[in-house]
Parts: C-alpha cells; sequence; structure tokens
C-alpha cells in the first residue's frame, strides 16, 4: 500500500522532464544558437568589398542553419565559402551553412564566411558593424562585430596547434 | 655460366643506375641552393599609378611577388597581411633591402590606383601594378600563378576570380629562390627572404 507513492513521485518527474524538454525541442535557432568572436576584416577604403567571420555554437539538441545575413554597413550581404583545389582559390556562394546540433561551426578565412559586398562605408580597424543573422526556421540575431585590421585577423591564425575557441 | 655472366651485368647496370641518379639528384640539390629556379618567373613591366613599374627596378632587393584581386575579401588580405608581417618581423638593415610587389589579376576593376591604394594598406615596401589582360596572362604563365574569371549569376559580386595563391621569393639578382604557398607563417616567409637576401 506505500507502492503509489513511489510511482507518483516518479511519474511526476517523468511529466517535469517532459515538460522541460518540450520548450528545448522547439528552441528557436536565435535562442540555440549562440554567436562567438565575430569580427569583420578592415579594408583600404578603395575596396568595396569585405568579409564578416563568426563562430557559431548550437546548443540545441537540433540541427540548425545560417541561411542569409543582412548588415547597415553593406548594400548585399551573402554567405560564400572558399575551396582550396590543388592551390587554386575558388570562392562561391552558398545558400545555407548548416549548423549541426551541439556543435561549434567556425566561418573563417579560408572557409564559410559572411561576405559584405558594396559597402555603405569605410571599414576602419576600431569601428565595429552590426550584423542580423538569419536562421533556417525564420527567427534571427543581431551581433555586432569589431572591425579588425588584415594583420590583427591573420595573426591568430598561424598557431595551428592552438584552439582559441571563440578567439 | 652465361647465366651468371647475365646476373652480373645486370648487377653493373644497377649499380652505374644507383650512381647517375645519386650523382644527379646531388646536382639537383646544388643546383637549388645555389642557383634557385633559373629560368622560371623573369622580368615583366606593368602599371603602377606612378607609371611603369618592372621586376628589374628592384634589383639588389629580395622580392615578395604575389597575384591576386582588390576585392577578394579573404584569401589575398590573408596573403598580403602575412607578407607585411613577414617584412616586419626582419632585422631592421634588411627591411630596407625586401620590396613587395602585388599584381591585380582583375583589371576590369582594379586600376592601377586601386591596385597601389589596396597594397600600401597592408605596407609601405608593397606596390600595386595591373595591366592589360594579356600581359598579365603572360606574367602569370612565366611564373606558373592560375588566374580564371568565373561568373556568379547568384552573386551580387557579379564575377569571382579562381586565383593560385603563392608568394614568389625572388633574390636580388632577380632569379625566383622559392614559392611559398597560401598558410605559410610571416616567420617562414621572412626565413625565405632572408635565404634569398644572402643566395643572390
Amino acid at each position: 500500500m506505500t507502492l503509489p507513492i513511489p510511482f507518483l513521485g516518479r511519474a511526476a518527474a517523468l511529466a517535469a522532464v517532459l515538460l522541460a524538454a518540450a520548450p528545448a525541442l522547439a528552441e528557436q535557432a536565435a535562442d540555440a544558437v549562440h554567436p562567438m568572436g565575430a569580427y569583420a576584416r578592415a579594408v583600404p577604403p578603395v575596396v568595396k568589398n569585405s568579409a564578416a567571420y563568426l563562430t557559431l555554437h548550437n546548443s540545441a539538441d537540433a540541427g540548425h542553419a545560417l541561411v542569409g545575413a543582412a548588415s547597415p554597413a553593406a548594400r548585399v550581404v551573402e554567405l560564400h565559402t572558399h575551396s582550396n583545389d590543388d592551390g587554386v582559390m575558388r570562392m562561391r556562394r552558398i545558400e545555407r551553412i548548416p549548423l549541426p546540433a551541439g556543435e561549434a561551426t567556425r566561418l573563417e578565412p579560408g572557409g564559410h564566411h559572411i561576405m559584405l559586398i558594396d559597402l555603405t562605408g569605410p571599414l576602419e580597424a576600431g569601428g565595429e558593424v552590426e550584423l542580423e543573422l538569419r536562421f533556417a526556421d525564420g527567427s534571427s540575431r543581431t551581433v555586432a562585430a569589431p572591425v579588425r585590421k588584415p594583420g590583427e585577423v591573420g595573426a591568430g591564425h598561424h598557431h595551428h596547434h592552438h584552439d582559441h575557441g571563440s578567439d | 655460366m652465361t647465366q651468371t655472366r647475365y646476373r652480373l651485368l645486370l648487377i653493373a647496370i644497377g649499380l652505374a643506375a644507383l650512381v647517375v641518379g645519386w650523382y644527379s639528384a646531388g646536382q639537383l640539390q646544388t643546383r637549388s641552393a645555389d642557383r634557385g629556379l633559373e629560368g622560371f618567373g623573369g622580368d615583366f613591366t606593368l602599371e603602377s599609378a606612378q607609371g611603369p613599374v618592372s621586376l628589374d627596378d628592384y634589383r639588389g632587393k629580395a622580392v615578395a611577388l604575389y597575384f591576386g584581386y582588390a576585392s577578394c575579401p579573404d584569401v589575398c588580405p590573408t596573403s598580403l597581411a602575412n607578407m607585411a608581417s613577414a617584412f616586419q618581423a626582419l632585422p631592421e638593415d634588411e627591411q630596407d633591402r625586401v620590396q613587395g610587389i602585388f599584381i591585380s589579376v582583375d583589371p576590369e576593376r582594379d586600376s592601377p590606383a586601386v591596385a597601389q591604394e589596396y597594397a600600401q594598406a597592408f605596407d609601405p615596401r608593397i606596390v600595386g601594378v595591373t595591366g592589360a589582360l594579356d600581359t598579365l596572362q603572360q606574367v602569370s604563365r612565366a611564373y606558373g600563378a592560375i588566374f580564371a574569371k568565373v561568373d556568379m549569376e547568384d552573386s551580387a559580386m557579379g564575377y569571382a576570380m579562381d586565383h593560385s595563391s603563392v608568394i614568389y621569393v625572388i633574390r636580388p639578382d632577380g632569379v625566383v629562390h622559392s614559392l611559398v604557398q597560401h598558410g605559410t607563417s610571416p616567420d617562414q616567409i621572412a626565413d625565405s627572404l632572408q635565404e634569398a637576401l644572402r643566395a643572390g
């Protein structure tokens, strides 16, 4: 006759877990994807294009995807990627960057990047640009990206053995 | 008896091949160390904002040569920033004995003035040049550099340039010393420049 009490307790615990999990399953990309270390590349005023980089950590149990971006710093913003085919660098536009569940996806020099086309003003080191990240589920979030000089950008890139995470 | 002789002959041939191979390998090594990549690359004349620029103008300096384009958002700035860092990493007396040349292979978008302003943003020791498409093709062919205009209909960029990303380190006597592949650290580029300064 004492059995129902632990049983009820267990059922309640199970219900609590289910209730807690339910909103997590439906978590929007804008809440689940954490942008880290965003920066845009400073370019000489004569150049009308630049690129922005960041790491996107998807803390959700479900995969998400970055499908676009916007910024007041550029008239057009696109997602691009690079490939190195036997020493030939090829840059192409891509429609989406998958963000697998639980993983950190890096947008970095030589790989995926956010391409800022037709800059609305000079991108000078020390400045900051706003990036609106648009996800496949329709949600979006804005991140501030400091503008860094190419030298500073390249600097951390050569310590192959050190993983600076959000650097 | 004939079979033994045949075997001896084979062994002799094998030994001869080994000796010849060892000797030529030695020769090749000596050649690359002493003479650089002679016959590769060579002089050229292209347009800068201040008039024609030739490789031969920089005799007496070690030259770091790079083919790229100004609206290249990622690969070229990384390479030019590394070139600039390499220059800055050299001892002071050697800093005046190096010269960078950025050749824009995108004359449609990059005038000599644009190429120059772009190059100078990385380091004042880098000159920016470009030229007519057929001249650029000749120069890049001589250096084994690759570039091709690729239409990007789905992008506001309009087109991109597929291109090789190599820094050519050239000795003060104009001979190519080494080809520095994309992603090489500034320290290694600086080492190559110092070797080039000592070699020629």
